[in-house]
């Protein structure tokens, strides 16, 4: 019965052997003890001596060969006899990594979840000292942030997140950018950008200046401004209504509001409050646009852009849909007064869904309005111009200028929403009367 | 080879009864008038002095402890002061007949062995021989100060107060002293004059010593070896290591021609019956006569005996025949000196252990006392001549006293103006490839027949072929072929090269690094060291410290607890200590094992990394591991090379070209990027890197992050500045490694990286390591060991969660306050 001899394992570790030198030759006679083969491991050489009598009958390998441990190397036997079962067990191959079962893939649901940014009961926020150094860097509004690191931590990719979406810093989350409180933005330009010019003086010294060091506020509303150009696709329709209606309704206000015990309602109330209704018919307008997704709020809580002291601040007029003209009126009063002293609470400068900015009363008669990221638009007022009705008879026309991100909302769509808003207030007289059947009071 | 000492059982289980041979006692009985003849009356005189100038040395010491002052002269010393009044005698006779190229090593009590020795010296060197030592140590500042305000007529005169004073500044910790002030009384020493370091650890110098007399026999040098140690340190371990190591039989049996016969040093025992308070022979010992020792090791009996080291002409006696023993071959030997230590252990001392009785019974037998009435009587000098030696003494000690307590002549190292000067101490920091330019180092046969240098030149040296297809493990060049070739080039460059550990010769070392190696060297720079973990350690240290270069190995990094204090407080600690005048050329490879279960399978990297003063590299690329090791093995400070058993066998994937043939450096410290990438940084140490990569796979693969891999290659020095650069791109850092998660070198490294790039951080950086268990069997490893899944797994619970992934191991906040209440 033929013997085959196989490649010992030579230490736990050893998965091959290299055949350094056949001692014996097919066809010689092999004694017990005699060498058969040298190999050596990566430590060491071994010799392998036969444990039978025989003859050499066949080498599987050649010198050289990398031998896989307990492979067979070669057959002794008798002369003739048949060894044709006792061929190699693998190809002649050096040993390769056997492939690997591969473990069978889990269906996971997918794992991770994003958060609300928190801000916990002492006023902290988890988030990396590097999504905190981007997030300034950017002016991101943490405040909107998605937390998606472990145990709700904001981290990096969160804020490149809200980078992308265009969610720029408010003055709630000014501690964390850096800034001042009480800074808030819109797409407004202020009246100190408008009043810097004045007459040339004869004999002027050409190069005499006055260098003024840019306030912290002025560098977060440069960098919101530029922030927002860049990140959006801004553009501005502009439109405009006949007034008639409405300075009628404010002159008999005017006359008649101890009266009647309403407040001192202004044209700007007026466009508020026709922004607050028709703005609920048009989701896209009253929405934070967040790449993925947008916000379709279900009240309207209107921005009103104002010319504070500290430079330009956006109060918000929370719920302004749900509230009476008289309501509104005195709100507007109350959170533009205290926008204009610095009193303001901070949330209050915060969660606009539109903005509405006004420079109409400086006569200007049309302008582009610069986004408040992440809302989708922004709506400014215009001076009155005169206009010929069809007829040729001559009125008093508003101008609106409506900026929009195409990124978040068509041309049409913001079209018909400025169509509409134009029809509510060139009838606001009976647009009011409706509300008021409707059951909200004058 | 030792197949050539064939272990029969005909021999081994042959009946028959051992015999020893009678132990001298006491045998020299002599008085100073029985040697008249023998000696000159200047030698009687000598004798009688240098005794003396040592008892009012510590005398002297004792007053300042006790009183703070001295004749007058105000001094606080604050520091240890651990006397020996009474064993002045056996310091001189030890002395008398020893010269610079004997070296002396000494124990926490040893003011009367420096000083002694010292003396000796003196008197055996020539003028010219001791200027030039005094003007060329430390740029003759010692030697400045002292030629300034010494009264001193002659050389001989101007180097006693040299020696007194280095000693005495050394002590009181003055830039001025002979180690800067480093080393203190418990470490004065000054090597010029053949005095090796004292040490502070009892049994301490037994095994550095014997290294030291390993480098004299190996590398052919003069003179012999003294290890002074106490009676107390017989209880220690490592002094039986050593005492074996300097007697193995291959000395005689297996080492070459010219090279045979154990060891050249004397195990002087200063036995005063104490282990500070415990008493010895009696109480903590069980030797009764300590003499006896000596037969429980070789057949010679170490020539042991007992001598009376209160009779210095006794001692004197004994060196003299031990010296000629030494010259014989006949190493070596031991030597149980009766001596007593009439004052305390310190100063604090209240001898609450002994009797009045007894102390006033040795003061009786004071040898000062005896040897000046001998003289007197024997007419061997005149009591003029002893009083005028009387009053010198006296005044050589006030005059080292005044200068030393001065702080404008003698100032201490002024840290405030050089805050680094200490620092700059802990390591050496030179390149010095050859230890003994011009020595042709001793090899048996020329390079390219090397039988290992043949089959290396037969692999690939890179671990990929032109097409990226990896070659075959066996035909690849391994980490362990680097690790030999670096060795191998330096033992054929540097005469003082010499490797030994346990099995490291006729088996290749247990891991093959050093297979080839026998047929290429002598025994006598590469042998199998007895399974003395300590001592093999201790030689290397002592070995270096007298100018060679050794790498030493222990089998398994495991066994560094054998070697705690040799690689803790010697290995480490004598280049600063000695305020470099000591260099460590000593490199101790330590193998970190898998597969062989608690024991044999720890990462002790961060132990090693957390005692100042050594360097650790952990190389997992055979380019790095040649490059760290030919740049340790050209430098001059102590390196802790560990090697990862579970890579020996990796072929080089990383530096295009493959692994270089010459002598090219990597610089300890410098970690290095193996993978780029801009998501994250893993930061592996060790073997833990091929794992690393397999997680980077994973995540580039399953989840598109892009992972940048450094792989830290060395631990102590590190070079943070790749590293934070890193962590500033990705913003995320794992580390990780095979050691326990807990105390780790790895938690050194996210720490520091926190401070240095916080700002940059998007999440804390998570340590990967192994857990607080011990290592379990190999089949239950990857459940101990970090695995590829747990890096994925920690990035996801700690730093990036990973959309769709399922974490297996427990990587949260939770899980950890749990573990660390738990103490696992």
């Amino acid at each position: 019965m033929a013997q085959v001899v196989i490649m010992p394992r030579q230490g736990i570790s050893v998965e091959s052997c290299i055949l350094v030198e056949w001692k014996k030759s097919v066809g010689d006679a092999v004694k017990k003890g005699d060498i058969l083969f040298v190999y050596e491991t990566d430590k060491a050489v071994f010799e392998e001596e036969a444990t039978e009598d025989g003859v050499m009958l066949k080498q599987l390998w050649e010198e050289g060969d990398d031998v896989v441990c307990l492979e067979n190397v070669c057959i002794i036997g008798s002369e003739g006899e048949d060894i044709s079962q006792f061929e190699a067990t693998t190809d002649n191959k050096p040993s390769k990594d056997e492939a690997k079962e591969e473990t069978a893939e889990v269906a996971v649901k997918e794992t991770i979840e994003t958060v609300a940014s928190e801000i916990t009961s002492t006023g902290r926020m988890k988030i990396s000292p590097r999504a905190k150094n981007l997030a300034e860097k950017s002016n991101a509004d943490l405040s909107v942030a998605q937390a998606s690191g472990p145990e709700g931590r904001i981290i990096e990719r969160d804020i490149k997140t809200l980078i992308k979406n265009g969610a720029k810093v408010t003055s709630a989350v000014g501690d964390y950018a850096g800034g001042a409180i009480g800074t808030g933005l819109a797409g407004s330009v202020t009246s100190n950008d408008l009043g810097g010019i004045s007459p040339r003086k004869a004999n002027i010294d050409v190069n005499a200046y006055n260098e003024v060091k840019t306030t912290n506020m002025r560098k977060i509303i440069g960098k919101a401004m530029h922030g927002s150009l860049s990140q959006m696709a801004q553009l501005t329709l502009n439109s405009s209504f006949d007034a008639t209606q409405i300075f009628e309704f404010r002159k008999n206000i005017k006359t008649k509001k101890e009266e009647l015990g309403l407040s001192n309602i202004t044209i700007n109330d007026m466009v508020l409050f026709a922004v607050s209704r028709v703005l609920l018919k048009h989701a896209d307008l009253n929405a934070h646009f967040l790449g993925d997704t947008i916000r379709h709020y279900e009240t309207a809580n209107i921005g009103v852009a104002v010319d504070a002291e500290r430079g330009l601040m956006v109060p918000t007029l929370f719920e302004a849909s749900q509230m009476s003209l008289n309501d509104l009126s005195q709100n507007a009063k109350s959170i533009i007064d205290q926008a204009r002293t610095g009193q303001i609470s901070p949330d209050l400068l915060t969660g606009g869904t539109f903005t509405v900015t006004n420079l109409g009363t400086l006569g200007v008669e049309s302008f582009t309005p610069v986004i408040n990221p992440p809302q989708t638009a922004i709506l400014g007022v215009c001076a009155l111009t005169t206009k010929l009705k069809p007829d040729g008879t001559p009125y008093q026309a508003m101008g609106l200028s409506l900026t929009f991100d195409h990124k978040a909302v068509d041309g049409a769509p913001a079209a018909v929403f400025l169509k509409d808003l134009c029809e509510y207030l060139a009838s606001f007289s009976s647009n009011l009367a409706l509300e008021a059947a409707q059951g909200v009071l004058v | 080879m030792t197949k050539k000492l064939q272990v029969m059982p005909e021999e081994k289980r042959k009946a028959g009864v051992l015999e020893f041979k009678p132990i001298e006692l006491n045998t020299y009985q002599k008085s100073v008038k029985d040697e008249k003849d023998n000696f000159k009356k200047e030698d009687f005189l000598r004798i009688y002095r240098d005794m003396l100038i040592i008892r009012n040395f510590e005398e002297m010491l004792n007053t300042v402890k006790l009183t703070g002052e001295y004749e007058g002269l105000a001094y606080h010393y604050p520091g240890p002061a651990h006397l020996a009044i009474g064993q002045e005698a056996a310091y001189v006779g030890q002395a008398y007949n020893l010269d610079i190229n004997d070296f002396t090593f000494g124990s926490h009590r040893s003011h009367g062995e420096i000083i002694a020795k010292g003396l000796s010296a003196i008197d055996k060197l020539s003028d010219k021989e001791l200027t030039d030592i005094m003007e060329g140590f430390f740029d003759s500042m010692i030697y400045d100060v002292v030629k300034k305000h010494s009264k001193a007529k002659t050389t001989k005169a101007l180097a006693k107060d040299f020696l007194l004073y280095g000693v005495l500044a050394e002590i009181w910790a003055k830039t001025t002293g002979f180690n800067r002030g480093l080393g203190g009384s418990m470490h004065a020493f000054f090597t010029p004059f053949g005095i090796y370091p004292n040490n502070a650890l009892v049994g301490g110098s037994a095994d550095i010593a014997t290294g030291a007399a390993l480098y004299k026999k190996s590398n052919k040098k003069e003179g012999m070896v003294i290890c002074n140690i106490g009676d107390g340190a017989i209880g220690c371990g490592p002094v039986y290591e050593a005492m074996n190591f300097a007697a193995m039989d291959q000395y005689t049996t297996l080492w070459e021609d010219g090279y045979k016969g154990g060891l050249p040093i004397v195990f002087n025992i200063f036995n005063n019956s104490y282990g500070m308070g415990g008493q010895t022979a009696g109480e903590t010992m069980a030797y009764d006569v300590l003499a006896r020792l000596g037969a429980g090791i070789t057949p010679s009996q170490m020539y042991a005996e007992r001598i009376d080291g209160m009779n210095p002409l006794a001692v004197i006696d004994a060196y003299k025949r031990k010296k000629d023993l030494i010259l014989e071959g006949k190493g070596p030997i031991l030597l149980d000196v009766i001596t007593y230590r009439v004052s305390g252990h310190s100063p604090s001392d209240s001898s609450s252990y002994r009797t009045k009785e007894e102390i006033d019974a040795w003061i009786a037998a004071d040898s000062i006392k005896e040897f000046k009435k001998q003289m007197l009587a024997a007419k061997a000098a005149s009591a003029k001549e002893i009083e005028e030696i009387e009053v010198a003494c006296k005044e050589d000690i006030l005059n080292a006293v005044k200068l030393a307590r001065d702080d404008e002549i003698s100032p201490r190292m002024d840290l405030d103006k050089n805050p680094n000067i200490l620092a700059d101490m802990m390591f050496s920091n030179e390149t010095i490839s050859n230890m003994e330019e011009g020595r042709k180092p001793d090899v048996l046969m020329k390079k390219e027949d090397n039988s290992r240098v043949k089959q290396i030149a037969k692999k690939q040296r890179f671990g990929f072929d032109d097409k990226g297809k990896a070659y075959s493990k066996l035909k690849s060049y391994h980490l362990r072929d680097g690790i030999f070739e670096a060795m191998f080039e330096k033992f054929y460059e540097d005469p003082t090269m010499i490797a030994y550990g346990e099995d490291n010769r006729d088996w290749g070392g247990a891991f093959a690094v050093y297979r080839g190696l026998t047929e290429a060297l002598p025994y006598h720079r590469f042998f199998n060291s007895p399974i003395s973990e300590a001592a093999i350690v201790g030689t290397g240290v002592g070995y270096a410290m007298c100018g060679g270069r050794a790498v030493v190995e222990l089998m398994y990094s495991d066994f560094l607890g054998r070697c705690g204090d040799e690689v803790f407080n010697q290995m480490s600690k004598w280049q600063a200590m000695s305020a470099n005048v000591i260099k460590m050329p000593l490199i101790l490879r330590m193998s970190v094992g898998s597969k062989y279960g608690a024991q044999h399978s720890q990462d002790w990297s961060a132990i090693c990394a957390h005692i100042p003063g050594l360097k650790v590299v952990f190389p997992a690329t055979p380019y790095d591991a040649k490059g760290l090791m030919n740049k340790a093995l050209n430098g001059t400070d102590p390196v802790i090379f560990l090697e990862s058993q579970r890579i020996y066998d990796v072929s080089e994937m990383f530096h295009e070209g493959g692994v270089p043939e010459g002598n090219y450096e990597i610089e300890i410290g410098d970690p290095d990027i193996k993978r780029e990438g801009k998501d994250l940084t893993i930061l592996s140490i060790g073997a833990t890197l091929y794992r690393a990569l397999d997680a980077a796979d994973i995540l580039k693969d399953k989840y598109g992050i892009e992972a940048e891999v450094i792989d830290a290659r060395s631990i102590v020095p590190f070079d943070y500045e790749k590293v934070v650069e890193s962590v500033k791109k990705t913003g995320r850092l794992i580390v990780t490694g095979d050691a326990c998660e807990r105390n780790s070198f790895m938690k050194e490294l996210a720490h520091n990286v926190t401070e240095l790039a916080f700002d940059y951080l998007d999440a804390p950086p998570v340590v990967v390591g192994s857990r607080n268990w011990i290592t379990p069997a190999f089949e239950l490893e990857d459940y101990f060991f970090p695995q590829a899944s747990w890096i994925i797994d920690a990035v996801h619970e700690k730093i990036l969660p990973l959309k769709g992934h399922v974490s297996k191991s427990n990587f949260t906040t939770l899980e950890k306050m749990r573990n660390a209440k738990l103490g696992i």
